[in-house]
């Protein structure tokens, strides 16, 4: 089992000042899954009651100079502290950057797999090493890793990562995620159960009703993707309740009940600064998903080497 | 909201209010502890939120109908309802985005007795609450303030100072005695505790922070740390910024009344030019009383 790889000056500054921010806050320990042509960091694929998020490179974003070989078809996965990751990565760029100017080949941040006995102790551990060639010094970083992840459980880790790729039917587009974030963090206060309801006709409702509140917020012409409808021109003046209701009943829409905790995490991907987002309800009411979409830099054009998609568990199967 | 239900009358009251961040201040000023009920009263003139511990401290919140863009009041009498102070505020504090003034529409009754709440400046987005409210509590009503003597017994302070030199008597805790003195004029907080510290402030050695003072005679009253605290715990930044006053009188039996001004204006942006004195039209300010019980002997609580 080996693996090696150069960092490149876009990775680095994708991992460092985007997605580690981002998937930091989905959880500290994430599995790191490499295969012959991408990179996955994988949270609560393999145990099932968190925010499953899937964030997904091609080599070419992320690497250069890329050897991977395993007895597993090249798979190797294995779980990771990605605020060690992150630490690690964040001082190889200063490391870098210190003696900034120099030849790009020089400072190159190489990243390998390696197996070290620890002081006092007498079983080898594994690591991910991180070194970092600058002018004058080098620096080595042993971030620890799990031991890599059997046959069997590589074997699971990609079931749970095909089964996680349904897309659902219609997907609306998040006005402003910022603006959604700060008005979630502050409806957590009032209550821990949110319900959702997206509708083809554009409309995305959230909801948290106790015994003493009911709080909501309701985005409407938001921009569709895949199943749409028109919206009937009889539900204008009703109460955003009562519309979401209707439309529901009608089977224009869907709604899921999830955590409010959940939510307000998924929403914290806005660190990666994803392009837009989308949330849409896998039928029937499975889960609540929100894709993050990125653009090649200077186009409106999907970068395909990057993708980033949040599944947030259902609470209840909901009203329909 | 609602316009799927029968109303048979218009509800008591429908009013818009241009700057939703101004009503949450106000409102956390008389928050000091997480589970506190309110009572919320409706006139002609306005909104009055009302908490009180019972028979030791009573806060009031005045929201002059002048603060509102619309004021709508159609009901006879005064109606009042409870309500959950601290899940009030957080639900009005849902609708306050950060850099940019929310309007609010407020409704009460909803078809089910509920307080209703909507933002109203957006057609394609809109934030909705409904409260459910409670028949009130009896309050016990008797903070009739009246005056002590002819002359009235009060000083002005700066609120930052006020609430600097509270959280400073937290060290000595327990009570805390106020007196003022004529001659030389100042007042004097004084805790007893764990230990002692004594804050005076000197009228005449500086006007800007004891801004106003009247007192014919010497007088000292002990009031208890945790009420004189809640007075200011949670006095509105925006308070301090604008670097108001607060007006402290001692009226008959040592009633301490504390009162803030709180701006409820539209944000910052549109007022830049509030002047030294922190004047704004006041129309614009939300007014907050705070009545402390003195400390009583054992023998006169127990009659």
């Amino acid at each position: 089992m080996k693996f090696k790889a150069f960092i490149t000056e876009n990775g680095v500054s994708l991992l460092e000042r985007r997605f580690l921010p981002a998937l930091e806050k989905m959880g500290k320990v994430c599995h790191l899954f490499l295969t012959r042509d991408h990179t996955f960091f994988l949270h609560n694929l393999l145990n099932g009651d968190g925010v499953q998020s899937i964030a997904q490179f091609r080599k070419e974003a992320l690497f250069d100079d890329y050897r991977i070989s395993s007895q597993n078809e090249d798979r190797i996965a294995f779980a990771i502290d990605i605020s060690l990751l992150y630490r690690a990565v964040r001082s190889s760029v200063s490391i870098c950057s210190e003696y900034g100017g120099g030849g790009a080949t020089e400072n190159r941040l190489q990243i390998k797999l390696v197996k070290k006995l620890p002081p006092n102790c007498t079983q080898p551990t594994p690591y991910l090493t991180f070194e970092t060639k600058g002018y004058k010094s080098a620096v080595i970083q042993d971030v620890p890793i799990s031991k890599p992840l059997s046959r069997a459980q590589v074997l699971e880790l990609q079931t749970a990562l095909d089964m996680a790729q349904d897309l659902p039917q219609t997907l609306v587009q998040v006005p402003d995620l910022n603006q959604l974030q700060s008005y979630v963090d502050r409806m957590k206060h009032v209550g821990d159960l949110l319900n959702v309801s997206i509708s083809k006709y554009g409309d995305l409702h959230v909801q948290i009703s106790t015994t003493l509140i009911t709080l909501g917020a309701e985005f409407r012409k938001l921009l569709v993707i895949g199943d749409k409808a028109q919206a009937p021109p009889e539900d204008q003046n009703l109460s955003a309740q009562s519309r979401s209701q209707r439309a529901i009943l009608r089977g224009d829409a869907q709604s899921v009940q999830v955590s409010v905790r959940h939510f307000s995490k998924s929403l914290q991907c806005h660190l990666a600064k994803p392009d837009c987002a989308f949330y849409g309800i896998v039928p029937p009411g499975a889960c609540l998903t929100v894709i993050f979409q990125f653009f090649i830099p200077g186009t409106r054009q999907t970068d395909k080497s990057i993708s980033l998609h949040c599944r947030l568990p259902v609470l209840d199967p909901g009203s329909n | 909201m609602s316009s799927s239900a029968i109303e048979p009358e218009a509800p008591d009251l429908v009013c818009q209010l241009d700057n939703v961040q101004g009503m949450v201040d106000a409102f956390s000023a008389v928050r000091w502890k997480r589970q506190q009920d309110a009572v919320v009263e409706l006139s002609e003139h306005g909104i009055v939120l009302i908490v009180e511990e019972i028979g030791c401290l009573q806060a009031k919140v005045y929201l002059q109908k002048e603060l509102f863009v619309q004021y709508q009041y159609n009901a006879q009498g005064r109606p009042r309802f409870g309500v959950s102070l601290g899940l009030f505020v957080d639900c009005l504090n849902t609708f306050s985005v950060p850099g940019h003034s929310t309007a609010i529409e407020i409704q009460y009754p909803g078809p089910d007795m509920q307080l209703l709440l909507k933002s109203v400046d957006s057609l394609d987005a809109c934030i909705y609450a409904e409260i459910r409210t409670r028949i009130p509590d009896t309050f016990s009503w008797d903070y009739n303030f009246e005056p002590a003597g002819t002359t009235p017994l009060s000083f002005t302070v700066k609120s930052a100072a006020l609430k600097e030199a509270i959280d400073d008597l937290e060290w000595p805790g327990s009570s805390i005695q106020i007196i003022l003195k004529p001659v030389p004029p100042s007042v004097t907080f004084r805790g007893e505790g764990h230990g002692d510290l004594q804050i005076e402030f000197m009228y005449y050695v500086n006007t800007d922070l004891l801004i106003a003072f009247h007192c014919d005679h010497e007088v000292s009253y002990r009031y208890k740390y945790k009420f004189l605290r809640a007075t200011t715990s949670n006095i509105p930044s925006s308070v301090i910024k604008d670097n108001r006053g607060s007006k402290l009188t001692i009226g008959r039996g040592g009633m301490l009344k504390v009162q803030h001004l709180v701006s409820v204006g539209r944000s910052s942006i549109a007022h830049p030019h509030v002047d030294a004195a922190g004047y704004q039209q006041p129309s614009r300010i939300a007014f907050i009383e705070f009545f402390v019980r003195p400390e009583e002997d054992e023998s006169t609580i127990n009659n």
